[in-house]
């Protein structure tokens, strides 16, 4: 029997290799971002390994908060540590180390790098010391305030020569540099991306930190002792009240490799997650390919039952074919995820993250990862179609057509409908307190819902679908309606991958595009000035808070405010001292700063209780549900630790509503006056004088900030449009959904025409001796296709905006948030699954104008 | 075994089509296989042909080949006076649904297409309404009114072949082929349909060239034409059963 399924599999190469494509296609996206992922770990350990090469030992602040994302904001070093570290015997040299904010100006006057999304702009040191990271390529390394050298990348991208006078924004304000150098990264050019501006140490602490300070310190040994020694040996001559650290050289390359991993593993993992969806879409195509091609061989399968196979035996001839093509498309999907790989860095790399590469990184577990998951999905998805195949009575080899039916029609409705209906009220349940499991068991639960009982309505929509097509173009279009609809179960099983996609997006956009108006309401009430300035550097960086003072001193400006963010510690004292206190590194929060003295009459952040000016140096205001989580009142202390390690007692004075509050903490900007890791603004809003005109006013706030090279002016109107679009951010990760089942669902399209075309070939043949033109035939296919495509996209419409209203009206206990049908996206879904249709039928219809008629109705 | 009249004068000769020097040559590997070897034939107006002879004597290759389904090697092939040899496929395609009708021997109809809807197949892929009355006249003889709108599946197969005889009448072709009509049929549904072919011949004036191996079917035609080896072996006017089964005797001696 082996041998018999190993034969009719390389009997049929072209089934073997259509089944396949759904094989590959799914493990392509997978094995892509195994490969790509474990390529740029590999690139920055080396990278990494390669800059730390001739680091010693690194000598930090103990003191820092654990942010967002997998990153931490450390405490500053002083410079006079260095003296101490350099006395140190077995110490060749020390040099201080600063990564901080600074932004260089392009010759156009814009900023070199991304605002915001991009990868982060780089201050730095650049040292003779041969323990410097950097290592000069051309010109020499910068000394005293007036100089700077650029990475190479840098400088390319801003075509600046040694020479030029570079502008550079940092903490400081906004200064003009002569560029004397330029310089490389270990041996890249400039590590993910990111710009470096570089200076000698103390021109790098006065612009980029505070005079006398540097984030660590880097340590050459002689060699006469064990990096463990030297590290033991600074340590003890470091002071204890300074809080100082000392690592070997191996500690902090691991923990710097660790970090990277750390921040990449959240995009590759959201990259892999994306990749099994697209596998569980792929399954319904491969489970598609199968049901068609067992019913296609029903004949053949009753012969084997005629002349004595079992059931059994018919079913394991089935298996064995599915296991090979799983096993051959998995292994070819491999290799194709692996230029898929080059496809995504070269991508990245369009979008400004320049991921330096050092040759592929090919894991075993990749490998095995991607092997296992394509073979299981394979088989998984031919057990029913095996099964089913087994069942063919052996009288069926004497029929004459492929049988495709429905089934019970009634009962699958009522099935169909009562695992939706589960669905539905776990869906609404899992909104509201129930844990996020019953959210998911709800999703699936619609899902499978809508997947039973789509054979029972693919027939009647795609006839409704194809009454305008019928209509319009005569025989043909009547044809393509008829079948469309003549094997429900397959075009619904087709429709199947569209319609998950459009679904889920179209939830998500409904959803978005309530969410949007929400926030345009509110924001619209909060800002009462007319010009906003804004930048999207929340955590690291933003507009020195010397600017806005600037601004507030033109003329027509009638009140301006900035707001910005910082990171703390807070801990509760009444919480337990173990919660409380775990360890050095803790988890930061984020801390909205303000202006208390200029903010009222200006932005409304949503004062509930209290008085902003109140604040003073050690007041805080905390959003109202989080008080009332948290059992905090007003008069409750609570420890605020700044990212320098300084302890401020603070006390809670008022309460938000933290609608329009970015954070959940408002502080003033006075409680960080005295840091030496400074503080910077986010938004600065501005009011302009009655009798001025905004844009002649917006014109002189723009001289400021170009010259400053940093944020973006917006109007009132655009202000609040921005805040609303961020909701989009999260979108265009819905849309990069939708993107990869398109993708398959067009391949599944294709596939199942293809079968089906194979399978019509002798009705094909009839009608082109009855006078069917070429044309008319590619006009059957390619409808048929578009009723497919539009038969998913549809139903994944009302599928979509019911689960849309269901999450909204549940999410929304005040009633305030209005359900809104996003109709253009919704009518460009249904246009995109159009176009879908049309350019999925293009190579089957070109087969199908292929058939012979003489071979095509040849009554053998 | 007529002598051909030159293709001009064709139609005053009441012919609906004709090959000249006919040859259909199929390579396989080094051998070469002669289907057709230099066949002259013409089909007359009005008159129910058939061809015969033995499998592979090449009967049905002709009949494609006169069709327009298929392509000679060499040779000729008219019918009326145009030489399907100078048509591209979008005008061989036209004349197929205008001037050619078609019966064979299963699969005829369209399963997703009513009985009605096959019938006007080749008028409404032409976006033609023809000739109603006539299209009347047609139905009412294959006896189908009450079924036009059933399903192939719910029709039993002689009254598909009906179908498949109607929607060959509905455009009024010049010539209709019929390959093997009755091949798939019992004997007594069998001559109902070949009835109803000999009644479209007769009474409604049609020409029909059909291809079989059956005796009986072949007698209901005014003259068979016997192919052998790709080579007109004979022909016979007026055919009875029992002529046919003597000739075909004869014939494989």
């Amino acid at each position: 029997m082996f041998r018999l399924a190993i034969k009719m599999t390389v009997a049929r190469t072209g089934r073997l290799i259509l089944t396949s494509l759904a094989v590959i296609l799914g493990t392509a996206f997978l094995s892509g971002t195994f490969v790509f992922r474990d390529t740029i770990n590999q690139t920055f350990d080396r990278l990494f390994a390669d800059v730390f090469r001739d680091v010693n030992a690194y000598v930090r602040s103990t003191t820092f908060l654990e942010l967002d994302f997998g990153g931490e904001q450390r405490a500053a070093t002083p410079v006079s540590v260095l003296n101490t570290v350099r006395g140190v015997e077995g110490v060749t040299s020390a040099t201080g180390d600063i990564q901080a904010f600074a932004r260089v100006i392009g010759k156009d006057g814009k900023p070199l790098g991304s605002e915001g999304n991009g990868p982060p702009t780089f201050g730095s040191i650049a040292s003779a010391d041969s323990v410097g990271l950097w290592s000069v390529s051309e010109g020499r390394l910068p000394i005293g305030p007036t100089e700077l050298i650029l990475d190479q990348a840098t400088a390319t991208n801003g075509k600046f020569v040694v020479g030029d006078t570079v502008r550079v924004v940092a903490v400081r304000g906004s200064r003009e540099f002569t560029m004397v150098g330029i310089a490389n990264y270990g041996d890249v050019s400039s590590p993910g991306g990111a710009t470096f501006a570089l200076f000698d140490q103390p021109t790098a602490s006065e612009f980029l930190l505070q005079p006398g300070f540097v984030d660590a310190i880097l340590v050459e040994g002689d060699d006469s002792v064990s990096d463990e020694q030297l590290a033991e040996r600074i340590d003890a001559a470091l002071a204890a009240d300074l809080k100082l650290e000392t690592l070997t050289g191996a500690e902090i390359t691991a923990e710097v490799q660790g970090q990277i991993k750390n921040v990449l593993s959240i995009f590759s993992t959201f990259l892999i997650v994306f990749s099994y969806i697209a596998l569980g879409i792929g399954s319904f195509v491969i489970y598609n390919v199968f049901s068609i091609t067992a019913a296609q061989r029903m004949r053949e399968n009753a012969l084997l039952r005629a002349i004595g196979a079992s059931r059994r035996q018919v079913s394991r001839v089935l298996l064995i074919e599915s296991t090979a093509m799983g096993v051959v498309g998995s292994l070819i999907g491999f290799g194709v995820g692996i230029l898929l790989s080059q496809l995504l860095s070269a991508l990245l790399k369009a979008t400004g993250f320049a991921v330096p590469s050092r040759g592929l990184a090919i894991s075993m577990s990749a490998f095995v990862n991607t092997f296992v998951a394509g073979v299981l999905v394979t088989i998984l998805a031919a057990w029913l179609p095996a099964r089913r195949a087994g069942r063919v009575p052996p009288l069926a080899a004497l029929r004459d057509t492929a049988l495709d039916t429905a089934g019970n029609l009634t009962r699958r409705i009522i099935i169909g409908l009562a695992i939706m209906a589960l669905g539905g009220v776990s869906l609404a349940a899992g909104m509201r307190d129930a844990p996020i499991q019953v959210l998911g068991l709800g999703v699936l639960g619609v899902f499978t819902g809508i997947l039973v009982l789509g054979p029972a309505i693919a027939r009647p929509v795609a006839l409704t679908l194809g009454i305008p097509i019928a209509k319009l173009r005569g025989p043909s279009g009547v044809m393509a309606r008829q079948n469309a609809a003549r094997n429900p179960k397959r075009t619904s099983r087709t429709a199947a991958p569209v319609l998950l996609g459009v679904a889920l997006v179209t939830a998500f956009t409904a959803l978005a595009a309530s969410i949007r108006s929400e926030i345009r309401d509110t924001f619209g009430d909060a800002f009462s000035g007319d010009i906003a300035l804004t930048v999207d550097a929340r955590g690291f960086g933003g507009i020195p808070l010397s600017i806005t003072d600037q601004i507030a001193d033109l003329d027509g400006v009638a009140q301006v405010t900035g707001v910005g963010f910082t990171s703390v510690r807070l801990s509760d004292p009444n919480e337990p001292p173990a919660l409380a206190q775990a360890g050095a590194g803790q988890r930061g929060v984020f801390v909205q700063t303000i202006n208390p003295a200029t903010i009222t009459g200006l932005f409304d952040l949503g004062v509930t209780e209290g008085d902003l000016t109140s604040l003073g140096k050690d007041g805080i205001f905390v959003a109202a549900d989080r008080a009332t989580e948290k059992g905090w009142g007003i008069g409750t202390r609570l420890q605020v630790t700044r990212i320098d390690g300084a302890v401020i007692d603070a006390e809670i004075r008022g309460f938000v509503s933290g609608e329009t509050s970015f954070a959940n903490y408002v502080a003033s900007r006075e409680m960080f006056a005295d840091t030496p890791s400074p503080i910077f603004d986010a938004f600065v809003y501005i009011k302009v004088a009655e009798g001025s005109a905004v844009d002649e006013v917006q014109a002189r706030v723009a001289a400021i900030t170009s010259d400053a090279g940093i944020g973006t002016l917006l109007s009132k109107e655009q202000f609040i449009d921005e805040q609303a679009a961020q909701i989009n951010q999260i979108l265009a990760l819905i849309y990069g959904m939708l993107a990869l089942s398109i993708i398959i669902a067009i391949v599944g399209i294709v596939i199942t025409l293809l079968l089906s075309v194979f399978e019509r070939r002798r009705e094909i043949g009839l009608l082109r001796a009855v006078g069917m033109s070429k044309s008319q035939v590619r006009t059957t296919v390619r409808w048929e296709s578009v009723i497919t495509s539009l038969l998913g996209a549809v139903s994944g419409v009302v599928l979509g905006v019911v689960m849309g209203f269901v999450v909204v009206t549940t999410l929304d206990d005040e009633g305030d948030i209005a359900f809104k049908v996003p109709i253009n996206e919704t009518l460009s879904i249904v246009l995109i699954a159009f176009v879908l249709g049309v350019i999925a039928a293009i190579y089957p219809a070109w087969r199908a104008t292929r058939v012979n008629i003489v071979e095509a109705i040849a009554t053998t | 075994m007529t002598t051909l009249p030159p293709p001009s004068i064709a139609e005053s000769l009441n012919i609906a089509a004709h090959a000249v020097s006919a040859s259909k040559i199929y390579v396989t590997g080094d051998s070469e296989v002669h289907a057709l070897d230099g066949v002259d034939v013409s089909f007359e107006k009005g008159k129910f042909t058939a061809i015969m002879g033995p499998s592979g004597s090449g009967k049905s290759t002709l009949m494609h080949c006169v069709a327009g389904l298929d392509s000679l090697t060499t040779g000729s092939v008219f019918i009326s006076d145009i030489d399907l040899s100078l048509l591209n496929d979008k005008q061989l395609t036209e004349l197929r649904r205008e001037k050619v009708g078609f019966i064979f021997q299963a699969f005829n109809l369209i399963p997703t297409l009513s009985a009605e809807e096959n019938i006007l197949l080749p008028l409404s892929l032409g976006r033609r309404k023809g000739d109603t009355a006539w299209i009347d006249r047609v139905i009412d003889t294959i006896s189908l009114r009450d079924r036009l709108n059933h399903r192939p599946s719910e029709l039993s197969g002689g009254q598909q072949q009906r179908v498949a005889i109607a929607r060959a009448l509905a455009s009024q072709p010049d010539i209709i082929f019929a390959d093997e009509p009755t091949g798939n049929l019992d004997s007594k549904t069998g001559s109902e349909v070949l009835t109803f072919m000999r009644q479209a011949v007769t009474d409604l004036g049609q020409t029909i060239v059909m291809v079989t191996h059956d005796a009986v079917a072949a007698s209901y035609a005014d003259r068979i034409v016997f192919l052998a080896d790709g080579k007109i072996a004979g022909e016979m006017f007026a055919p009875t059963a029992q002529k046919v089964l003597d000739y075909l005797k004869h014939l494989g001696e």
